[in-house]
C-alpha cells in the first residue's frame, strides 16, 4: 500500500484519521504508531519486527548513554578537585563512546549486510576464484525504508551522545519518531526535534490542517501522475535500449529522467508531508526549487535535503572537527598555506560523505560512480573559486547580474543531467557508453524522425510540458516570495475549494491512465 | 569580539556580522566557510571545537560563536 495509491488515500488514511479523532488524546499516539506497523506490514510482512526491534534497540541504547552522562555528574561532584573532575569526565566519555559506537555499528551493520552483501560478495568472489575459494550468496529480505530510518536512528543516538537533547524515555515516543506511516518509505529524514514532540502529542485535526494538507497531497499526486507517469514509458524505453538510440535522444533521455524523478520524489514528498500535516505534524521539507541553483553545491541544499543534511551534520561537520583532520589542517596551513589547508581539509570531510551518499542509494558501481562524480564537482568548486573571483573581476563580470546568474544555472543543470544520466543506466558501462554517444552521434533531427508516437502522442507532450511549465512558474514565484500554496489557503472558502476541485479535476482529466500506463512505484523507496 | 569580526570579515566581507543571525540557516556562511573558520578560532583563541558544538544555533551570529568561544575557553 503505498502512500500516492488510491487504497492509501482513499481508505486507510481516512481510516486513521477517523480513528485518531475518536480515540482518547493520550492515546493518539498509538494510533498513529499501529497504523505505520499496519502500512510496514504490507509491504515487508515480518521485517515489521526488525523495525520494531531497531526502535527498540535505539531508545535503550540513547538511554543507556544518558544513563552514564548522569554518573558521570554526579561522581564528578563528589570530587575533590579539578583534575579529578576531568578524570571522571573522561572516562565516562570514554565509556558514552563505546555505546555509541555499539549502536552505530549494530545499525549500519544491518543496513549494510542487506543492501551490500550480495554486491560485496560477488566482487570479493572475482579475487578469490583464482585461489578456488568462493564467499556464497545471501537470500536478503528488504526492509522497507531501512536506508532512511537507519539515518534517524543513528542521527538520534549521536544527537544524545553530544548531549543536544536528552534521551527520550518512552519507548512509544522513538518508536513512532522511527515508523511514521507517511516517511517511511521515502523519507525525508527527520531529526528527533523536528516531529517527535507533535507525533507524541495527540492534537485534535483540525479543519485548517486537513486544506493543507490536502491541498499539498493533491499537488504531490497532479506533479507525479500528470508528469512523471507520463515520462517514465519514455525513459525506461531510451535506458533500457540505448543502443538503439541516436545521441540526441540521450541527452532527452537524461533530462526527462531528472525531470520524472524530480516530479515523482518532491510529489511523493508532497504527500508525505501533506499526510504529516493532517495531524499536525510539520515534516521537515526535501526539496527547495533545485532547479534555480547556481551551482552543485546549491542544488545539493535544494535536492533531497534532508539527506544533504544528515551527512553534513553526522559525517561532514564530525569529520571536519576529527583530530586526524584537525591535526593534518594545522600541519598544512603552516607548510601550504590557508589556501591549500582548506582544499584538503575539504577533500578530506567530502570524500566520506559522497562515499557514503553514493552508496546509501544501492549496491552498484554506477552509485559510487555518482557519489564521486559530485565529490570531484564540489571540491573543484571549492579549488576554483579564487580563481573564479580574479576571472570575474578580471572581465568585469557581476556575479549579480541575471545574465550571468542563467548561464550558471544552466551550466547547473548540464551537471544535474549527466549525474543523473549514471545515476539511471543500467550499469556505470552503460552509463559511460550512453554518455559517449551523445559525442559520436548527435542528430538533433532524429527526434521527430524517430519520435515513439505509439508511446507519448502530442496530447501527452502538452500535458508534460503543460505541468512542467506550472511547477516552474509556481517555484518560480516561491523563490521570489510569493508563495502560491499558502494564497490558497488565505483565500475565501468558495475560491480555496474551487482550487481543490480543479486539481481533483486536473488529475482526473490528465492524469496518465488507461492501457499501458501502470502507475508508477516510488523511486527512492527501492534504496 | 574584534578579532573574531576580522577573521569573519576575511571569509566574506559583504555580510554584517554585528547585525547578521541567519549565517547558517540562510547559507550565507557555508560549509567551506565553516572549514575556515574553525581553523582560524581555534589557533586564534586556542580553543578546541568538537563535534558537539557543531550545531547552528552556535554559527548562526557572530554574537553566538563569541558565547561559543569564551565557553570554550573556559573549559
Amino acid at each position: 500500500m503505498a502512500i500516492h495509491t488510491n487504497l492509501y488515500l482513499l481508505v486507510f488514511l481516512p481510516l486513521v484519521m477517523l480513528i485518531y479523532q475518536l480515540v482518547p488524546r493520550n492515546k493518539r499516539w498509538g494510533v498513529l504508531l499501529s497504523a505505520s506497523y499496519v502500512l510496514y506490514f504490507s509491504f515487508s510482512r515480518f521485517l515489521v519486527l526488525l523495525l520494531m526491534a531497531t526502535s527498540a534497540f535505539t531508545w535503550k541504547i540513547a538511554l543507556w548513554m544518558d544513563d552514564l552522562g548522569a554518573q558521570s555528574a554526579q561522581k564528578q561532584k563528589e570530587c575533590a578537585d579539578r583534575k579529578q573532575k576531568s578524570e571522571v569526565k573522561k572516562d565516562f566519555q570514554k565509556k558514552r563512546v563505546k555505546v555509541l559506537r555499539l549502536g552505530v555499528l549494530v545499525l549500519l551493520g544491518i543496513l549494510f549486510y542487506v543492501n551490500y552483501y550480495n554486491f560485496v560478495a560477488q566482487n570479493v568472489n572475482v579475487f578469490l576464484g583464482a585461489l578456488g575459494a568462493k564467499l556464497p550468496m545471501a537470500r536478503v529480505l528488504f526492509p522497507m525504508g531501512i536506508s532512511f530510518y537507519t539515518l534517524e536512528a543513528v542521527g538520534y543516538m549521536a544527537d544524545v551522545y553530544w548531549e543536544r537533547y536528552p534521551a527520550e524515555k518512552h519507548l512509544g515516543k522513538v518508536a513512532l519518531f522511527l515508523s511514521f506511516f507517511p516517511q517511511i518509505m521515502e523519507g525525508p529524514i527527520a531529526r528527533f526535534p523536528d516531529t517527535a514532540e507533535a507525533l507524541f502529542s495527540g492534537a485534535p485535526i483540525q479543519m485548517a490542517n486537513i486544506n493543507e494538507g490536502l491541498l499539498r497531497i493533491l499537488w504531490g499526486l497532479s506533479k507525479k501522475m500528470v508528469v512523471s507517469d507520463r515520462l517514465t514509458l519514455l525513459t525506461n524505453l531510451i535506458f533500457g535500449n540505448y543502443k538503439n538510440y541516436h545521441g540526441s535522444f540521450i541527452i532527452m533521455a537524461a533530462i526527462t529522467y531528472t525531470i520524472q524523478l524530480y516530479m515523482e520524489f518532491s510529489g511523493s514528498i508532497d504527500i508525505v508531508i501533506g499526510s504529516g500535516k493532517i495531524f499536525g505534524v510539520t515534516i521537515p521539507e526535501n526539496f527547495n526549487q533545485p532547479f534555480s541553483a547556481q551551482s552543485a553545491a546549491e542544488f545539493w541544499r535544494r535536492w533531497h535535503m534532508s539527506l544533504g543534511n544528515w551527512f553534513k551534520n553526522y559525517v561532514f561537520y564530525p569529520m571536519t572537527v576529527s583530530p586526524m583532520v584537525k591535526n593534518w589542517s594545522k600541519k598544512a596551513r603552516k607548510k601550504y598555506g590557508k589556501y591549500w589547508s582548506m582544499v584538503g581539509t575539504s577533500a578530506m570531510a567530502l570524500f566520506p560523505v559522497w562515499v557514503a551518499t553514493g552508496v546509501w542509494h544501492g549496491a552498484g558501481w554506477k552509485y559510487l560512480f555518482y557519489g564521486m562524480y559530485y565529490f570531484v564537482i564540489l571540491l573543484l568548486g571549492v579549488a576554483l573559486e579564487p580563481l573564479k573571483e580574479k576571472r570575474n573581476k578580471k572581465l568585469g563580470i557581476d556575479p549579480n547580474a541575471s545574465w550571468f546568474k542563467t548561464l550558471r544555472i544552466l551550466k547547473t543543470w548540464v551537471i544535474i543531467f549527466t549525474g543523473e544520466l549514471f545515476f539511471n543506466a543500467k550499469t556505470l558501462t552503460a552509463g559511460f557508453e550512453m554518455f559517449f554517444s551523445i559525442f559520436g552521434n548527435f542528430h538533433i533531427s532524429s527526434i521527430w524522425k524517430y519520435w515513439p508516437d505509439d508511446l507519448l502522442t502530442t496530447g501527452d507532450v502538452y500535458a508534460i510540458v503543460g505541468g512542467c511549465i506550472i511547477v516552474w512558474i509556481v517555484g518560480f514565484l516561491k523563490e521570489h516570495g510569493w508563495d502560491a500554496r499558502k494564497k490558497i489557503l488565505e483565500s475565501a472558502t468558495p475560491a480555496r475549494w474551487s482550487i481543490l476541485f480543479t486539481l481533483v479535476f486536473a488529475l482526473l482529466l490528465f492524469g496518465a491512465y488507461g492501457t499501458g500506463y501502470q502507475p508508477v512505484d516510488l523511486i527512492y523507496a527501492g534504496f | 569580539m574584534e578579532q573574531l569580526l576580522e577573521i569573519l570579515q576575511d571569509i566574506d566581507d559583504s555580510v554584517d556580522y554585528e547585525t547578521e543571525t541567519k549565517l547558517i540557516d540562510d547559507h550565507i556562511l557555508d560549509s567551506f566557510g565553516i572549514i575556515t573558520l574553525i581553523g582560524e578560532i581555534e589557533e586564534t583563541f586556542d580553543i578546541e571545537v568538537d563535534a558537539a558544538e557543531m550545531t547552528p544555533e552556535n554559527f548562526n551570529s557572530a554574537k553566538a560563536m563569541w558565547s561559543m568561544i569564551q565557553r570554550l575557553q573556559e573549559n
